[in-house]
């Protein structure tokens, strides 16, 4: 009898805690290295191998290059529809240069499909954004960075 | 007075409905709130994994597999690659095999979890569901560390696992168990003694070993008849034989024995989750897995214990690297055949109170 | 300011009349201030229960969030459905929620009886009034002519009817022991005497279990469990028409609240503090009950619900009655 006594002093015990909500647009959730976010790219150290778009279990990157004249495969285009990406990360794990790499970006919303197709360009801001920021300003080459997503290459 | 006219009332409870647990349907015909027939529809949340799984290479499945029981989705990653492994006679590294442990314990803990605060939900109680949630955060925040994904985990693979873990990640782990005890605890005190909720729950939607049996049900909705079986115990794989834990049963059958039972299976999977991280050993986490998997053609099934009971995963390999036939064997979707026999002539009111219990993932379900 | 709407005591001229309006219309406004703070105050408090921070987005500390959620159910689209029976569907809002208003005539918010009816059969008339709102709600889940509302409905209908015995019951109890149906002859004998919670503890149990079921309010909230129900009875609603249901849902919370604190607690009366402060207190305290079984209990199942009301709460009320009965006797004849 009186179970639900207890059940009552549980929940009051529960009113003095600290609270465990995150404000969400004001304060941003850390994510760990690992992460898996939306990819960035470096073009220049893709090779065109197309390892990443043949491992794609749903067939979303699309790529292709040509020869220059040093007789190296130089990218020319490379989209991910994000439509149908799952963010699985085995495109990043088959890169042998480690040119597509994942951020730890993670906002995705957009008013139209189209705007989820993302080319070459806004995956280098991405990069620019994430990885890229340390990097650069490592080999001292502070460069403008894009302010928002989607500025340069819908 | 005699002859008043009564008729019969056919209600829609779902797609669209809170607390069918996704988009299941359940077509109830009603005699004033007693049911005298249901219908389960399914397939809403159909994607065809099955088909186009014949179209990938094996380690292309996996992603997939995350997708079926989102909710436990280390366990089916782990079907997929120990179906694989077991056909192509692959050795895996010790240290792999106890990181599957870990992460595979600490995801049922966490599907279990989710099922008590939507059971209760379910029920009406509300602070349960936010209190296991701040346990379940922490586990898939280490799972978010492991691995990089907070629910579609991708994270094992065929020959071993993606990532070592991170420094300091296996004392995390050590460091969280006594909180779920904790929160066990007060699971125990503001739930399980509560006579509302007994009353709802006690001696509803009870049936015996043999009718589980006779509809192929397992996990715990097998196990709440008071059988033990327990595919960890009775047929080890993996690692489990290393282990000290017990399989807890239920007597009667009824909800609230699969309620308890899920409080009780969590426990276990703590004390496998401490020895586990006691003993882990150091070493490689990837085995010698050739990078083309090309199974030698034949017919494999190989099953483990899943959150929600046997896993199973059969497929037919023509020594090509992409499977000629995949089929899982999702437990949700067996341990629902019992439900329309279970809720004729019941109450409406305990069709939540079945049918949460069942605790079924529309994801797998449908798959 | 006491004297000018002390109309009660006074002729019935058009100025009397008017003051009486002027009155009507103050507690109306402060009622509905008191009700959109309440929303806050239950979102707030479960919130807090659950390790959540509730509200904080609208004004200072989530202040205005009821003002938004009203605002915006105002200005929502009044949406009736093809297959309602309109005139009852346009019409069952309003009879729920017009007797919340008028039952709240009777509570005397501090000693002198500013605003309020000072009326003989007060007890009673909250009672009566109070009972046309289900037949509101019925209307509502009849007229929507959808399945889940029917049931929400008349699973409305049957609990409130079922605990309203009780609930009168455990009031009698109340009645016996102040001789007035009064309410502020009830606080008055309170003063004299002690709080009749003392006395009363069975009566007293017997009428928060009856008053949560009456309010529909967790565990009792069958008429709208959402899990089983969507919505229930006003399912169809959207507007300022589900704003109503609303409104009256809270208002009767406030309501039985106040009612609670004035027959068992002292009503206005304690020490030191003003009354209307004591008054208040007692209120937030009941409030904070209710919210409070909100956040930890289960719903009951509905025939769990009827038979514990007819097979243990009636009894119980009955007992209670007897005994009082007997002690009164007693008391007086010693």
């Amino acid at each position: 009898m009186f179970g639900f006594v207890k059940g009552l002093a549980v929940t009051i015990s529960q009113l003095p805690k600290k609270k465990v909500t995150i404000q969400y647009p004001d304060v941003r959730p850390e994510w760990p290295e690992r992460f898996r976010g939306i990819h960035e790219l470096i073009p220049e150290r893709c090779i065109v191998c197309g390892q990443c778009a043949r491992i794609c279990p749903t067939s979303c990157i699309s790529l292709s290059g040509t020869r220059g004249e040093d007789r190296k495969l130089r990218l020319d285009t490379f989209d991910i529809s994000f439509e149908i990406c799952i963010l699985c990360d085995l495109c990043t794990e088959v890169c042998p240069t480690e040119a597509i790499k994942m951020t730890g970006e993670f906002e995705l919303a957009a008013y139209s499909r189209d705007e989820l197709y993302k080319n070459m360009e806004w995956l280098y801001d991405n990069y620019i954004r994430h990885d890229g920021v340390r990097e650069l300003e490592a080999a001292g080459e502070p460069r403008a960075v894009p302010e928002k997503a989607g500025e340069r290459g819908e | 007075m005699a002859d008043i006219r009564t008729e019969e009332m056919l209600m829609n409870v779902g797609p669209q409905h809170p607390s069918t647990h996704g988009v299941l349907r359940v077509v109830v015909k009603l005699d004033g709130e007693t049911i005298i027939d249901a219908d389960p529809v399914i397939g809403y949340l159909h994607r065809g994994t099955e088909k186009l799984a014949e179209d990938l290479q094996y380690n292309q499945i996996i992603p997939y597999t995350d997708r079926m029981d989102y909710l436990a989705a280390m366990l089916n990653n782990y079907a997929l690659v120990h179906a694989v492994e077991e056909a192509m006679d692959l050795e895996i590294p010790e240290r792999a095999e106890y990181l599957r442990v870990i992460v595979m314990e600490l995801n049922r803990i966490a599907s279990h979890l989710l099922f008590i605060g939507t059971y209760l939900l379910d029920l009406g109680a509300m602070s349960p569901f936010l209190y296991v949630f701040q346990d379940r955060e922490r586990i898939v925040q280490m799972f978010n560390e492991i691995c990089g994904a907070r629910l579609t985990y991708n994270y094992m693979r065929i020959g071993g696992v993606k990532w070592d873990a991170p420094p300091g990640w296996i004392d995390k782990v050590k460091a969280f168990v006594p909180h779920v005890r904790k929160t066990m605890g007060m699971l125990d005190d503001l739930v399980t003694g509560n006579e509302i909720f007994l009353n709802r729950v006690k001696g509803i939607g009870a049936y015996d070993a043999d009718t589980a049996i006779a509809h192929s049900l397992s996990g715990i909705n097998l196990r709440c008849t008071g059988l033990k079986w327990d595919l960890r115990r009775n047929r080890p794989y993996s690692i489990y034989d290393r282990f000290d834990f017990d399989i807890p049963v239920g007597e009667n059958g009824d909800c609230y024995d699969r309620y308890i039972l899920h409080l009780k299976e969590m426990e276990q999977s703590l004390r496998i989750v401490e020895q586990a991280c006691d003993q882990i050993p150091d070493g490689p986490v990837m085995g010698k897995a050739p990078k083309f998997v090309r199974p030698p053609a034949g017919e494999y099934f190989s099953a483990i214990e899943g959150a929600r009971g046997e896993l199973g995963v059969y497929f037919v390999s023509d020594g090509k690297d992409k499977p000629y036939r995949l089929k899982f064997r999702r437990p949700s979707f067996l341990n629902l055949q019992l439900l329309p026999s279970l809720l004729k002539g019941q109450n409406m009111a305990n069709l939540i109170a079945i049918l949460g219990a069942v605790d079924i993932v529309l994801g797998e379900v449908d798959c | 300011m006491i004297a000018f709407f002390s109309w009660v005591h006074q002729a019935l001229t058009w100025g009397t009349v008017l003051k009486m309006v002027a009155g009507a219309l103050i507690v109306l406004f402060f009622l509905l201030g008191a009700v959109t703070y309440m929303l806050y105050f239950e979102r707030k408090v479960i919130g807090w229960m659950q390790l959540r921070i509730g509200p904080n987005r609208v004004g200072p500390l989530g202040l205005f969030q009821s003002f938004a959620d009203i605002l915006k159910l105002l200005a929502k689209e009044d949406i009736v459905p093809a297959e309602a029976d309109k005139p009852l569907f346009l019409i069952a809002p309003i009879v729920a929620f017009i007797p919340s208003f008028a039952v709240m005539a009777v509570i005397p918010w501090t000693a002198s009886h500013v605003f309020t009816a000072d009326i003989a059969v007060a007890l009673l008339y909250y009672l009566a009034l109070s009972s046309i709102t289900i037949v509101g709600i019925m209307l509502g889940g009849w007229a929507s002519n959808n399945k889940y509302s029917l049931i929400g409905g008349m699973r409305s209908a049957a609990q409130m009817i079922s605990y309203e015995i009780p609930l009168g019951m455990s009031l009698l109890g109340v009645i016996l022991l102040a001789g007035s149906l009064n309410i502020v002859d009830i606080v008055e004998a309170q003063r004299r005497f002690m709080w009749f919670v003392v006395p009363q503890f069975l009566g007293f149990c017997v009428f928060i279990v009856a008053a949560t079921a009456e309010l529909n309010r967790t565990p009792f909230d069958l008429p709208e469990a959402e899990s089983e129900l969507v919505a229930g009875y006003h399912t169809e609603y959207s507007g300022f028409r589900f704003a109503f249901y609303m409104l009256a849902e809270y208002l009767y919370v406030f309501a039985i609240s106040c009612l609670g604190a004035t027959l068992f607690f002292g009503g206005w009366s304690g020490p030191l503090l003003p009354g209307w402060l004591w008054f208040a207190i007692k209120v937030t305290a009941f409030i904070f009950f209710f919210f409070w079984l909100r956040a930890t209990m289960p719903r009951i199942r509905v025939d769990q619900l009827m038979s514990f009301s007819w097979k243990f709460l009636l009894p119980l009320a009955l007992v209670n009655i007897v005994l009082t009965s007997i002690i009164k006797y007693w008391v007086n004849a010693g």
